[in-house]
């Protein structure tokens, strides 16, 4: 019982990290259409930001607030730069910029800062468990559940009631409308890779608490099984995603639980085939509605 | 001749691109130079790859990123057959005795190793094949990390993230060119067959490709298969000739650098997969010395990790930022000499001959109580129609009124929430659109849904060539029928052209051409006189009258243009709010006072011809 209840939070936090990533990624999707293949990227930023003001031992909660606002920066910097020229342009294009953005920002990484992961000095009350009756919940696990919660409890008040989070949605629904309701395309792509930027960030302290190191490709794996999850969720729900992201969690969180010891290698196939595996029943995603004609 | 069969066309196409290949095998042969021969033999095998990836990607659509797990497969499949035995027990202790004991030539290892990577492609292609666009693009992402981390995982049989080495060497730069040329036939072939034209109308536009009777899931099967063969072949060919295999050279960096390949050259043509080799691999030799050398003019440069990565980004950057479609564009380059050669030289104008009767035997559509609800809202509430073979049926009524929406679920779009269609008293009920386009049934877009950078004639060629599906040469097959089609539609003179690029008024007329090229018994047409002036839509009043009189075909016409409608129809439904209203001859329905109230409200009394007045100028506003 104890360690099924210890595997569910496990399982509760893993998710809502991959959860935090889909969302970010279908939220950029649904508005203009875009898989950005370098949000893993805006991750590593925000990592590396973490790890340098830890270095120049800055505040814990200044380096925090420091790497959450590094990836906003770079997520709106990087529309700017290098998405609007292809604004209009078909998916295809798209993914293969961002294909190219994303290859060029790991090389600067590799050149600029260290090829080599980078332990990041993180305080030590991270590293300890909390007592639960009978149950021994680790601090990082606890926080990162927590934080996740509050983050989608805050989201959905912002989509529901107020005036940014109601555009986004409209334009998420349907972009062209909303443009002509009088809201500024601009605002709106700015926002959306404000928001995402600003999830990766979150995700990006939880997956760095975890492991204690940056690397320049540490955000390629999260992200690619982040956007699994995207499908899976149904491409263009944002609801989907996050329900994709914690689907994910779960599979994962099983399958470490289950595989007898030998099959562990293969746990990230197994988990990446199990999802796609749900594809072959519901080919439009767990949420996601069939467009016309497509079937 | 002027259509010569498809086939042979394309034959020369391909042999037209394999010259510069003999040149640079040829060149690199002369030079013997080692470095030269060595990076012309992986040109050559790259291009093998690209070419695989342009099959699926290009005709498609969908890009993807899993090719290089195929290559990997293919790589250590053969691996398990040309290894010597010795080194097998040493590095493989887990293989089989079946596959420990063989030591093979490469020469016969290739095709078991490519018909193993082909099945694999088919049982992981039942699930991708069905994804389009943005979907699938992330599964084959999905793919390539799979096979990756299995290659690792599975220790005894791969020696994990280890090298594993020993490969007898036996590929030299003319196995590779012969390999390479025979993909860069069966690419260009492929591309140019009736299933390849298929597949790219698929990639214009889904939703008419499906109405066109197109199954395109099992089209995108069929082209992942080929595709992934070709990979395999590139992969055992790529272990062969640096005898080492590791997991990781199957991955990220190999991806990237196809992938640039292609979008340089420009994804949608095999020339372009050609063209693309060349170009990046000079780019890439070129990065690579200037790696390795590290001084310019005396300063010695930092160490710089992935300079040729870099390099990579840049041209995809410049080839998305400015060309869009790679060097090369939508055309091959014989078909590019062709369009010129057509240009200079007049067309001469096919004699029309009047495509023969489709039939006017059965018993016409039925629809029995349809209903489709979105959510709360029910668009089509409890709808009972019928088509005769041969008549002429106007759907009028006002916007919202459930017109689009009836005909998205006779022809299949959208499955209905209740009730039942027959077409000639086959329940299509819940089929797929495109089965029912081949019980006989063809629509049109309210917003036009042509394959727009395929040509007039592909247009027209792809609904025309699902009647000769059995032939050796479906599209030579059809030709006839295809010139015949266009001389009606007035379309003759702009056969060449891309859809894309036609004026509004041919588009409409080219929409409909390709409905009537798949000699269906039944057309529905969805505002067919949208934006026309009187002069079009009166020319479209007469195309479709002689259509009608020459084949037996069944219309329904659905529009706000009130005059058109009432001189073509015989027989006009009006519906409002998800349901029939009045049914009836035109002249009947003008006067019902349901359909009067439904244009004008309720207080409004003023007649019919005040009716039709408004709603005339209503459409003309439009």
């Amino acid at each position: 019982m104890d360690i099924l209840i210890q595997n569910l939070i496990n399982a509760l936090a893993l998710g809502g990290t991959y959860a935090l990533l889909a969302l970010g990624l279908a939220l950029v999707f649904s508005i203009m259409g875009l898989i950005n293949l370098a949000h893993g990227e805006l991750m590593t930023i925000g990592a590396y930001a973490l790890y340098f003001m830890i270095l120049w031992a800055f505040p814990f909660w200044l380096a925090l607030v420091g790497a959450l606002l590094c990836a906003v920066v770079a997520a709106v910097l990087m529309e700017r730069v290098a998405f609007r020229p292809v604004r209009d342009a078909s998916m295809a294009t798209m993914l293969l910029t961002s294909f190219a953005v994303s290859a060029i920002l790991q090389v600067a990484y590799q050149n600029l800062i260290s090829p080599r992961p980078l332990p990041v000095a993180m305080p030590s009350f991270l590293g300890g468990a909390v007592e639960i009756g009978s149950l021994q919940v680790g601090m990082i696990q606890l926080l990162a559940l927590g934080c996740t919660a509050a983050l989608l409890l805050l989201l959905v008040w912002v989509f529901r009631y107020t005036a940014f989070g109601v555009a986004m949605r409209a334009a998420a629904e349907d972009f062209d409308t909303t443009r002509l309701m009088g809201i500024r395309a601009n605002a709106l792509f700015a926002g959306a890779f404000a928001l995402s930027g600003l999830l990766a960030g979150v995700a990006a302290l939880f997956w760095v608490a975890q492991r204690g190191s940056v690397d320049p490709l540490m955000g390629f794996l999260p992200v690619l099984k982040a956007f699994i999850a995207v499908i899976v969720g149904g491409l263009g729900s944002l609801v989907g995603a996050v329900a994709g992201g914690f689907l994910l969690g779960a599979i994962e969180i099983a399958l470490r639980a289950l595989l007898p010891s030998d099959l562990l290698p293969y746990r990230d196939a197994l988990s990446l085939l199990l999802i796609i595996l749900v594809l072959l029943v519901r080919p439009q995603g767990l949420m996601g509605r069939r467009r016309e004609g497509v079937r | 001749m002027p259509f010569a069969p498809t086939f042979a066309r394309d034959l020369f196409g391909a042999g037209v691109l394999l010259v510069p290949l003999a040149l640079v095998a040829l060149a690199a042969q002369v030079s013997s130079d080692g470095a030269l021969v060595s990076a012309a033999t992986l040109m050559l095998i790259s291009l093998i790859a690209v070419a695989g990836v342009q099959v699926y990607s290009g005709n498609s659509g969908v890009i993807s990123f899993g090719h290089v797990a195929f290559m990997g497969l293919g790589a250590y499949f053969a691996a398990w057959l040309t290894l010597p035995s010795s080194m097998k027990a040493r590095m493989l202790p887990d293989l089989p005795a079946l596959l420990s004991g063989a030591e093979l030539d490469m020469l016969v290892a290739v095709f078991p190793a490519v018909a193993a990577v082909a099945c694999a492609a088919l049982a992981v292609g039942l699930t991708i094949a069905r994804l389009d666009g943005a979907a699938g693009a992330i599964a084959t992402l999905g793919l390539l990390v799979i096979v990756y981390s299995l290659l690792i995982g599975a220790q005894g049989l791969t020696r994990g993230s280890q090298a594993l080495f020993g490969l007898p060497l036996s590929v030299d730069l003319w196995t590779a060119f012969v390999c390479a040329a025979v993909a860069v036939v069966l690419a260009r072939l492929y591309r140019g067959s009736n299933a390849g034209l298929q597949l790219r109308a698929s990639r214009e536009d889904e939703p008419a490709a499906l109405a066109c009777g197109i199954d395109v899931v099992r089209r995108r099967l069929g082209a992942w298969v080929l595709s992934a063969a070709l990979a395999g072949l590139a992969g055992v060919l790529y272990g062969h000739y640096l005898g080492v295999l590791t997991p990781r050279a199957f991955y990220f960096n190999m991806t990237f650098s196809l992938l640039a390949m292609l979008i340089v050259g420009g994804m949608t043509t095999v020339t372009g997969a050609v063209a693309g080799t060349f170009v990046v691999s000079l780019i890439v030799e070129g990065l690579r010395r200037f790696e390795q050398v590290g001084t310019i003019g005396g300063v010695t440069m930092p160490e710089l990790h992935g300079l040729t990565t870099i390099g990579l980004s840049v041209a995809i950057l410049a080839v998305m930022y400015k060309l869009r479609s790679g060097l090369t564009g939508y055309l091959e380059i014989d078909e590019r000499w062709r369009r010129a050669r057509a240009g200079r030289a007049t067309v001469g104008a096919a004699a029309p001959t009047p495509a023969d009767s489709a039939g006017t035997s059965g018993t016409g559509i039925a629809c029995r109580g349809l209903v489709k609800r979105f959510g709360g809202v029910t668009a089509v509430a409890d709808v009972s129609l019928d088509l005769r073979p041969g008549e002429i049926l106007g759907l009028i009524g006002p916007n919202g009124a459930g017109k689009s929406t009836l005909l998205a679920l006779v022809s299949g779009t959208l499955t209905p929430s209740g009730g039942k269609v027959a077409i000639d008293e086959t329940d299509v009920t819940g089929w797929p659109s495109y089965r029912i386009a081949r019980c006989g049934l063809a629509r049109t877009f309210q917003n036009i849904r042509l394959f727009q950078h395929l040509s007039v004639r592909e247009n027209v060629e792809v609904a025309a060539t699902l009647n000769a599906a059995g032939a050796i040469d479906p599209r030579a097959e059809a030709a006839p029928a295809v010139d015949a089609l266009l001389a009606r539609f007035d379309l003759a003179e702009l056969a060449g052209r891309p859809a894309g690029t036609l004026a509004y008024g041919p588009q409409r007329r080219l929409e409909i051409a390709r409905a009537a090229a798949m000699r269906p018994r039944y057309l529905l047409l969805d505002e067919p006189a949208a934006g026309m002036n009187q002069t079009e839509s009166d020319a479209l009043l007469r195309m479709l009258q002689a259509l009608r009189a020459e084949t037996g075909i069944g219309l329904l016409v659905v529009d706000h243009d009130l005059r058109l409608i009432m001189r073509l129809c015989e027989r006009v439904v009006v519906m409002n709010k998800g349901r029939v209203i009045a049914e009836g001859p035109p002249e009947t329905v003008q006067t019902d006072p349901n359909v009067v109230e439904a244009y004008l409200g309720r207080r409004a009394r003023g007649g019919a011809s005040a009716a039709e007045d408004r709603a005339e100028t209503a459409s003309s506003q439009e």
